[in-house]
């Protein structure tokens, strides 16, 4: 044990002095999230979009006002912006031009159409850049329409049925009207397990450079075996055990203390702002995160015969499993084929369990994302062990 | 001749190693093909839907009347709990929840309450409004069949209430107006921009990483026996240069030509294209001149060289399209030679330019390797000769 500590205390000097661990550890990470939330911070927060509709009632009759009263109410519960415009043409034009994302125009003559039972039309014009802005002053006159023509088919189906004797038409408007809709849609709000675009940054780049920063413990049995100090490793009256224990530990700590570097710069550092969730459930996170991490890794170098392969291999690994893992881009939200590959890394799972905690989850909610991550270190490193004993020799 | 075969030299080193033969050949088209798979097919906003028993008829046309909903792509859950579990996730931009016993409810004269799960995000609550809308229009008839239904059975009602529901009615009209900012992303194939935006981030991140080679001649002693030659220090710069921008090339090529075969991406006129590629291989060859020169170490000047070509990629567009950055950024990102080569290729391809659109590119991007060249051959010129 203490040779190993030994063989890692020298291992970590090493690295700090040559400072690579601290460019994959730390200012890679840092700076890439950096780069990312300040491009994309803005489009990729769900918060971030807001939509300003324009009603104008060229009509002022009984029906239009109804619906600028119901209009006016999803503006106050805040679902979206309502301004009410006097001229249909001026409200179009500032849809086309952007400044509002869609104008919904009732025509002039609207309520006289409707207690007539003729045709009329409701007219929405949507900017070409607001899809979803559009989408829903479509379905804001939509579900008005639906209104207003459910009580005319209702009137219209039951005279139908009736045949011709009609005792009092009013009666039966109002009792239509009166009449309870048969559908209701209600809405459950659930808490996000999004991450905000800064976090999810912040994660998936620290989670995505983990897989190198760990590294340097295992390519350093191979470095000892082009450098030469292996041969003297081997003599000295110490198991090999220790030997690769003492890589391991270099491995473990490295992760460890850049990840909670990472975790703590990226919360304080202003323009990121990350909120990585209860503390203890991250640290569940990190750890198995590291040793799932040094497992894949050990296994690659093991295939390798100089140091210089093992990091070049290392480096395709850890690309390949950061893309699927949705280290990049977030894959699992695409759903199909892809999202359930994704969730054979580590990454996915690791990013998966802080969607929790952002949730405002604990310890107990990452269980199973924990669980995942773990059962891929036991995995890889039990392989990484089978064949890790022809790398300690000569 | 001899700038030829050290440039050679060079090239072959480079090709040699295994894994920079994946990240020069093999990861490119990878990334091309799952950016295209992922972000390519639609733009549609998914919503699932979980139905609490086996359904019926009046469920069936619940269903269809969503899926009739333009942009709303609805996805069957088999449980509840995963519906949800998505919903929270990010996966679906909501959840329609129908309740069990739907068609006896409605037939019963009763009202049914369907639910729907949403997020407390704005995206969320509006796909609500849009699914609330389909749900009221759905209604109508239904209301009426329930209105009727005590002098007729409910099924002779609700075939009665489709037929009135298909007279004049209240319509809403919709038009799109304005221009997008986005109006030539519509011209571009599926795998078009990703692969546009790979080509400039992969010959850029070679170029660097390559810098590592540059290194290892000066450790290795290369250099150094080079220059015991009677070669001009010249024709040695002039190799190196030529080795790294031969890289490039050839990987630029690669992958146009890969992308062109396998997934039918489109480059635009191709002397135009051959152009910028030429200018920005140059770009790449000079940076990796430099950053060979000022480092010392070749595993941190791969290192460094990968990272700052990412972070470079990142800034000037090739990750995410520079339109959608917010604008203090789009300033910076014409300060990178990637976001000139990348409005190269949308000028040749999105607005169907010729070799003389992309003159200014072409321009500004030869004025980068100049610049850069100039430094790292004088930089290169001093670490050999020192």
């Amino acid at each position: 044990m203490r040779a190993a500590l030994r063989i890692a205390w020298k291992d970590l000097t090493l690295r700090l002095r040559d400072r690579s661990a601290i460019i994959w550890g730390i200012v890679a990470p840092l700076l890439l999230a950096s780069v990312f939330s300040l491009i994309l911070g803005e489009v990729t927060d769900p918060d971030a979009i807001d939509v300003t509709i324009a009603v104008v009632d060229d009509d002022g009759g009984e029906v239009s006002q109804g619906f600028v009263a119901a209009v006016r109410e999803l503006g106050d519960q805040g679902v979206f912006d309502v301004v009410f415009g006097t001229s249909a043409r001026e409200a179009e034009q500032q849809a086309e031009d952007g400044e509002i994302d869609a104008a919904i125009v009732i025509p002039a003559g609207f309520t006289d159409a409707v207690v007539g039972g003729r045709a009329s039309e409701i007219v929405v014009v949507g900017h070409v850049d607001s899809p979803i802005g559009s989408q829903v002053a479509r379905a804001v006159a939509t579900g008005f329409a639906g209104e207003v023509n459910g009580i005319s088919v209702a009137v219209g189906t039951a005279i139908a049925a009736s045949g011709d004797d009609l005792d009092d038409l009013d009666a039966l408007v109002a009792d239509a009207a009166a009449a309870p809709t048969p559908l209701g849609l209600d809405t459950e709000t659930e808490a996000s397990k999004e991450l905000s675009a800064s976090t999810f940054y912040a994660a998936a780049m620290a989670v995505f450079f983990l897989f190198f920063t760990v590294q340097f413990g295992v390519i350093g049995l191979l470095e000892e075996r082009t450098q030469g100090t292996m041969a003297r490793l081997l003599a000295a009256p110490i198991p090999r055990a220790s030997i690769i224990f003492g890589k391991a530990i270099t491995s473990f700590v490295l992760g460890i203390v850049s990840m909670a570097v990472l975790v703590v710069v990226t919360s304080l550092l202003p323009f990121m702002d990350a909120d990585w969730g209860d503390p203890i459930g991250v640290a569940i996170l990190v750890v198995s995160g590291v040793l799932a991490a040094m497992g894949v890794m050990t296994i690659v170098a093991t295939f390798a015969k100089t140091p210089e392969t093992a990091t070049n291999i290392q480096a395709v690994v850890a690309f390949l499993l950061g893309m699927l893992g949705g280290a990049f881009f977030p894959l699992s939200q695409l759903g199909g084929v892809v999202a359930r590959l994704s969730l054979l890394t580590p990454h996915a799972w690791f990013l998966r369990g802080l969607g929790d905690l952002s949730a405002g989850g604990g310890p107990g909610d990452i269980l199973v994302e924990a669980g995942f991550i773990l059962l891929f270190a036991v995995v890889t490193t039990g392989f990484a062990l089978t064949r890790l004993r022809r790398t300690v020799e000569l | 001749m001899r700038v030829l075969s050290i440039a050679w030299v060079n090239t072959k080193r480079f090709l040699r190693e295994r894994s920079n033969v994946f990240f020069v050949f093999v990861f490119p088209l990878l990334i091309v093909l799952l950016i295209g798979v992922a972000f390519g097919n639609s733009f549609d906003t998914r919503v699932g839907l979980y139905v609490d028993d086996a359904g019926g008829p009046l469920v069936d046309e619940l269903v269809t009347a969503l899926e009739d909903v333009g942009d709303l792509a609805v996805e069957r859950y088999g449980s509840q709990a995963a519906l949800v579990d998505d919903v929270q996730r990010g996966a679906l931009q909501g959840g329609v929840v129908v309740p069990a016993g739907y068609d006896a409810t409605l037939r019963s004269g009763a009202a049914v309450e369907i639910g729907f799960v949403s997020r407390p995000d704005q995206s969320s609550l509006l796909v609500g409004e849009t699914v609330r809308a389909a749900v009221v229009a759905e209604a109508i008839p239904l209301k009426a069949a329930q209105f009727v239904a005590p002098t007729a059975t409910f099924d002779e009602a609700l075939a009665l209430a489709r037929l009135v529901a298909s007279g004049p009615s209240v319509t809403v009209a919709y038009r799109e107006a304005g221009e997008s900012l986005f109006e030539d992303f519509r011209n571009l194939g599926t795998f078009d921009l990703g692969a546009h935006q790979e080509l400039v981030l992969f010959v850029f991140v070679t170029s660097l990483a390559g810098s590592a080679a540059l290194i290892q001649t000066r450790q290795l002693g290369v250099a150094r026996r080079m220059l015991s030659t009677p070669t001009p220090v010249v024709t040695i710069l002039g190799g190196e240069t030529l080795g790294r921008f031969a890289v490039a090339m050839v990987q630029g090529l690669y992958i146009m030509v890969g992308t062109m075969v396998v997934f039918g991406v489109s480059w635009g006129d191709p002397l135009g294209a051959i152009a910028i590629l030429v200018v920005f291989s140059l770009v790449g060859a000079a940076a990796g001149m430099l950053f060979g020169s000022i480092f010392s170490n070749d595993q941190q000047a791969g290192g460094i060289g990968v990272l700052v070509g990412l972070g470079l990629a990142a800034l000037g567009g090739a990750m995410a399209p520079v339109e959608i950055f917010p604008d203090a950024m789009k300033t910076i990102a014409k300060a990178t030679p990637h976001a000139w080569a990348i409005d190269g290729y949308a000028e040749l391809v999105r607005r169907g330019g010729s070799f003389v659109d992309i003159l200014p590119n072409l321009g500004i991007l030869a004025a980068f390797a100049a610049v850069i060249l100039a430094l790292g051959v004088w930089q290169l010129r001093r670490a050999l000769i020192r």
